[in-house]
């Protein structure tokens, strides 16, 4: 068999349930590229190896035994750090939880210890899931496989890395402007930001209650789609979490796009668009268009509202949860995480209202505008070529670096202010051997069919299969020079 | 420091006992003018029954 690390999440689950491979087999294959690549790439902040086999031989056990397997069986995880498991490091990428072990089991890692996946680890992540490049303070920056002078996207910054680098085949992120498919953009992977309400966020670390998503991050498309079959609906912990009954997403994966309308934005989205990714996007598109479906360009409504109130919700949010803390030990929270929840203190809690109050009306506006003429809109995740980490530093650099760093997700807070489901996959790669993402979005629960066109285009191409130089360079280092 | 951010700085203090923990926060609190612009420019829009829980059923409403 192939380098084990190498296959996907579904692809790994049946490997054991079929006896190709083992438990441990698919853990040591993991853990052997952590070793050799996360020196540079840093991507984790703290592992259970003792903890992973044990649940790799159970696992193993189980098989032998012909017990029930669920649909993840054996799979090990690695998580961003801010999914709570009772007793078990949690450090939500921060010097201020440094030490922090909740007492209870985010519903969500539950979901998936039940259909049989084990998770070892906390991944390196945005301190406090607050921004979009891979910078920590606390922590160490993380580094994108590709080319690591180069941002990871964040928040979910080593939730991309981990699964590009092969270390891991599926890691959740959180999503409250972007920090799902940013880093599924710029590390090559695939990654899914469900409808608001989708997914429960018990046992998840809050940055923005009004515009958290839980999602996961893997190879591929239909690697999304059984994780999301097994996390969205109902949870009674979370009464925010939506009644709506739950698709197999997986078994709508057909190839079919036949009659789909595709919607290329002809404003907003594109604007300023860097050359490499407006190219690669057009690809995309041709290829889609290839299997049947009809391309549209199409005027986005209220795209001044959308940004304007989408930029209060989650900047007050995160600066009330954090009130005591920006009080009492401000200076343990990196400099540009405090910077930009400073400002978040002085807008007015009838601007915040106005925000939240508009979300319904804008929403109803924009669907019926749009989602009468077109199915899916497509747009490229970060509109240009990725910048570097020195580029995006604030707390480092000059004044003005936080314009570049505000750049990056551009493209993807509009559909969290209006809780629309959205997934990126890579569609390319820009001069600097980094991936350029595709956003596909559509209505409200409608992640069947965001993850349908996105498997379609994934059948056609290889780029989500593609492998960063450095897993089969000597050198562990990976800079490319463009 | 313009008057605009030194009314900024005040207001965080007065309201809520936070002072700017770095030159960073004080630019960033200063680009609040661009959102009070952009407020302005959506004066009008809110109607007199709209309320933060419409959006749930909204999400609702716009599913297919």
């Amino acid at each position: 068999m192939a380098d084990l690390a190498d296959l996907s999440m579904v692809e790994a689950a049946e490997a054991v349930r079929s006896g190709e491979a083992t438990s441990l087999e698919l853990l040591d294959a993991c853990w052997a590229n952590m070793e050799r690549l996360n020196p540079t790439l840093n991507a984790t902040i703290w592992l259970d190896r003792e903890g992973a086999e044990a649940s790799a031989r159970a696992a193993d056990r189980a098989v032998r035994e012909k017990a029930w397997l669920g649909p993840l069986h054996g799979v090990p995880m690695v998580h961003k750090d801010m999914y709570y498991q009772a007793g078990r490091l949690s450090t939500c990428g921060s010097a201020l939880r440094r030490d922090f072990r909740p007492a209870i089991t985010a519903t969500v890692i539950e979901r998936l210890a039940a259909a049989g996946a084990y998770t070892f680890g906390g991944l390196n992540m945005a301190e406090f899931a607050q921004n979009p490049t891979g910078h920590n303070r606390a922590f160490g920056d993380c580094h994108n496989p590709w080319n690591p002078p180069y941002i990871t996207g964040g928040s979910s910054s080593a939730s991309g890395v981990s699964v590009a680098a092969r270390f891991n085949y599926m890691a959740f992120g959180s999503d409250t402007g972007g920090s799902i498919r940013l880093p599924a953009a710029a590390c090559g992977v695939t990654g899914i930001k469900p409808t608001q309400t989708r997914v429960s966020r018990y046992g998840v670390m809050p940055l923005s209650f009004s515009a958290d998503n839980v999602g996961p991050l893997a190879r591929t498309a239909r690697d999304c789609a059984r994780v999301m079959t097994l996390i969205a609906g109902r949870d009674p912990r979370d009464p925010s979490s939506s009644h709506e009954p739950v698709p197999d997403y997986e078994a709508a994966l057909d190839g079919d796009v036949r009659g789909l309308r595709i919607g290329m934005p002809a404003t907003w989205f594109l604007d300023e668009v860097d050359e490499p990714v407006l190219k690669a996007l057009e690809h995309a598109v041709a290829v889609l268009a290839s299997r049947g479906a009809t391309v549209h360009q199409i005027a986005l409504p209220m795209m001044d509202a959308v940004t304007t109130y989408g930029s209060i919700i989650s900047r007050v949010e995160a600066a009330t949860i954090h009130a005591q803390w920006m009080r009492e030990r401000a200076g343990e929270y990196g400099i540009h995480i405090s910077g930009r929840m400073y400002g978040g203190y002085a807008i007015p809690a009838t601007y915040y209202v106005e925000a939240l109050s508009r979300r319904g009306p804008v929403l109803k506006q924009f669907a019926k505008e749009v989602f009468s003429q077109v199915d899916v809109l497509i747009t490229p995740t970060i509109r240009t070529c990725l910048p570097t980490l020195e580029e995006t530093d604030i707390d480092h650099g000059p004044p003005g670096t936080e314009v570049r760093f505000m750049t990056v997700s551009a493209n993807t807070r509009p559909f969290n202010y209006l809780g629309l489901p959205a997934v990126s996959v890579n569609c390319g790669f820009d001069p600097n051997g980094l991936p350029i993402g595709l956003q596909i979005a559509a209505r409200p629960f409608a992640e069947a069919r965001v993850l349908k066109v996105a498997d379609a285009y994934q059948r056609d191409t290889d780029f989500h299969l593609r492998r960063p130089p450095m897993l089969d360079s000597a050198d562990a280092r990976g800079v490319i020079v463009a | 420091m313009n008057e605009f951010e030194a009314e900024i700085e005040a207001t965080i203090a007065r309201w809520h006992g936070i002072t700017a923990p770095n030159e960073p926060a004080r630019r960033m609190a200063a680009d609040l003018v661009n959102t009070i612009r952009a407020f302005e420019a959506l004066r009008g829009t809110l109607a007199f029954e709209d309320e933060p829980s419409s959006f749930e059923a909204a999400l609702l409403e716009a599913k297919e």
